[in-house]
């Protein structure tokens, strides 16, 4: 009997020992490697700029939660872009996470799906598609019907699966929705957050 | 058993896969690259590696009525610490495989070697076990994964083996397509075992005297 206890302990402690220096040696990297990660996709959702706009954030409330909105400036200064995650919580398998950089003037520059779980070969194309993927670009909430064309929108749904570009399309829109109502607020704090802004592209 | 014999035993004849149809949940489930599959592989061969050595090695002292939650936690901090490393080190891989890395714990194979082999055998003998099962492991999940990838997608690795015109059939690709593919497998694995077992049979009917051979084959 005691000794199933000290076996047992014995075990159990030197595992936890094992997995407290394995999360020592390897936080440093992860962290690494998710701001990398960050790092290429944000590159793909802004345009051309010359700041680091992973260090250029500022913070935005939705729904209580705030928010990280990553500003990309030109070489004097000047906003040209912000980017911020979208989730569609009504994808076919789980939420799906999304990039969205839009411009100031609430033109979208590009999107990029960072995290999902749809079907491979199916819903999956939200980033397989190329084609998909780039139709958001120039998109804004006044030129565009945000809908897949199955709904009478301007969006291609995918052969076998609907859900999953609808999910994404609903989340576009709400984020640009959102955009629009913080706009102003937005632009004013991105300007006061950097003293070498002076103004916004149009 | 001698090394050889372990290897021979832990790779083919008692091919977690093909002989005892464990670890269906990773197999089905990463499957739908060769890549992916590889990699999963290699996951599996790293936990075995240690969940066997450490087994082994401790196998005197554990006393048989917790010997199974010992095993587990040996087996799910293995699982943790490759985990995390392959997030800090291979975190687009990590991703891709995500959930069915911590699931490794789970796999019934890796319990079952150590429960079967690894807590009765010396700490040399259980690292080629472990070895055997694990790459056994891996070459089924990629021979799977490379099925699916090359009907589903035309690829093979990310290469396009009938041009990059090949429509995709995404029956290989979906959850079904990997039952009808293993099933397939599973058949040929059948076929070649029963190849081999024929012509074994038949050498050892060569080796007896003439009259007796004749016999056998008849049989």
């Amino acid at each position: 009997m005691v000794m199933m206890v000290v076996a047992l302990t014995v075990v159990t402690l030197v595992a936890t020992l094992l997995l407290g220096v394995t999360d020592l040696v390897t936080r440093e990297p992860i962290h690494d490697a998710q701001r990398a990660m960050l790092h290429r996709t944000l590159e793909q959702v802004l345009p051309p700029h010359a700041n680091s706009p992973m260090d250029d954030q500022v913070t935005v409330k939705r729904d209580g939660k705030p928010i990280p909105v990553y500003v990309a400036r030109d070489g004097s200064g000047r906003i040209v872009a912000f980017a911020w995650v979208v989730v569609a919580p009504d994808g076919y398998s789980g939420a799906i996470h999304i990039l969205l950089g839009v411009k100031p003037n609430g033109s979208i520059y590009a999107v990029r799906v960072t995290e999902h779980q749809e079907t491979p070969g199916l819903g999956d194309g939200i980033v397989r598609n190329k084609p998909w993927v780039h139709s958001f670009s120039g998109k804004t909430l006044e030129n565009t019907r945000w809908a897949v064309k199955k709904d009478g929108g301007d969006f291609d749904q995918f052969t076998g699966a609907t859900i999953t570009p609808r999910a994404v399309v609903k989340a576009v829109k709400q984020g640009l929705e959102f955009f629009q109502a913080r706009r102003k607020m937005l632009l004013h704090e991105a300007r006061q957050s950097a003293s070498s802004s002076r103004e916004v592209v149009q | 058993m001698t090394k050889t014999e372990i290897f021979a035993d832990g790779f083919w004849h008692n091919n977690t896969i093909f002989a005892q149809l464990l670890g269906m949940c990773p197999l089905l489930g990463v499957t739908t690259s060769a890549e992916n599959g590889f990699w999963m592989g290699s996951a599996t061969v790293l936990v075995l590696l240690g969940s066997n050595v450490v087994v082994s090695l401790i196998r005197g002292v554990i006393p048989k009525n917790v010997r199974i939650p010992a095993y587990i936690t040996v087996i799910a901090a293995f699982v943790t610490i490759i985990g995390m490393a392959m997030d800090a080190w291979m975190h687009a891989m990590y991703l891709v495989l995500g959930l069915f890395i911590p699931l490794i714990v789970v796999n019934c194979a890796i319990l079952g070697r150590a429960e079967a082999f690894a807590s009765k055998h010396s700490v040399t003998d259980s690292v080629t076990d472990a070895l055997a099962i694990g790459l056994g492991f891996t070459f089924a999940l990629m021979l799977l994964g490379g099925v699916r990838e090359l009907f589903g997608h035309g690829q093979l690795f990310g290469f396009h083996v009938f041009g990059d015109q090949y429509p995709d059939f995404l029956m290989f690709i979906l959850p079904p397509g990997a039952f009808i593919a293993l099933g397939f497998i599973l058949a040929g694995v059948n076929v070649i075992n029963r190849r081999m077992a024929a012509r074994a049979a038949q050498r050892e009917a060569h080796a007896e005297p003439a009259g007796e051979a004749v016999g056998a084959e008849a049989g």
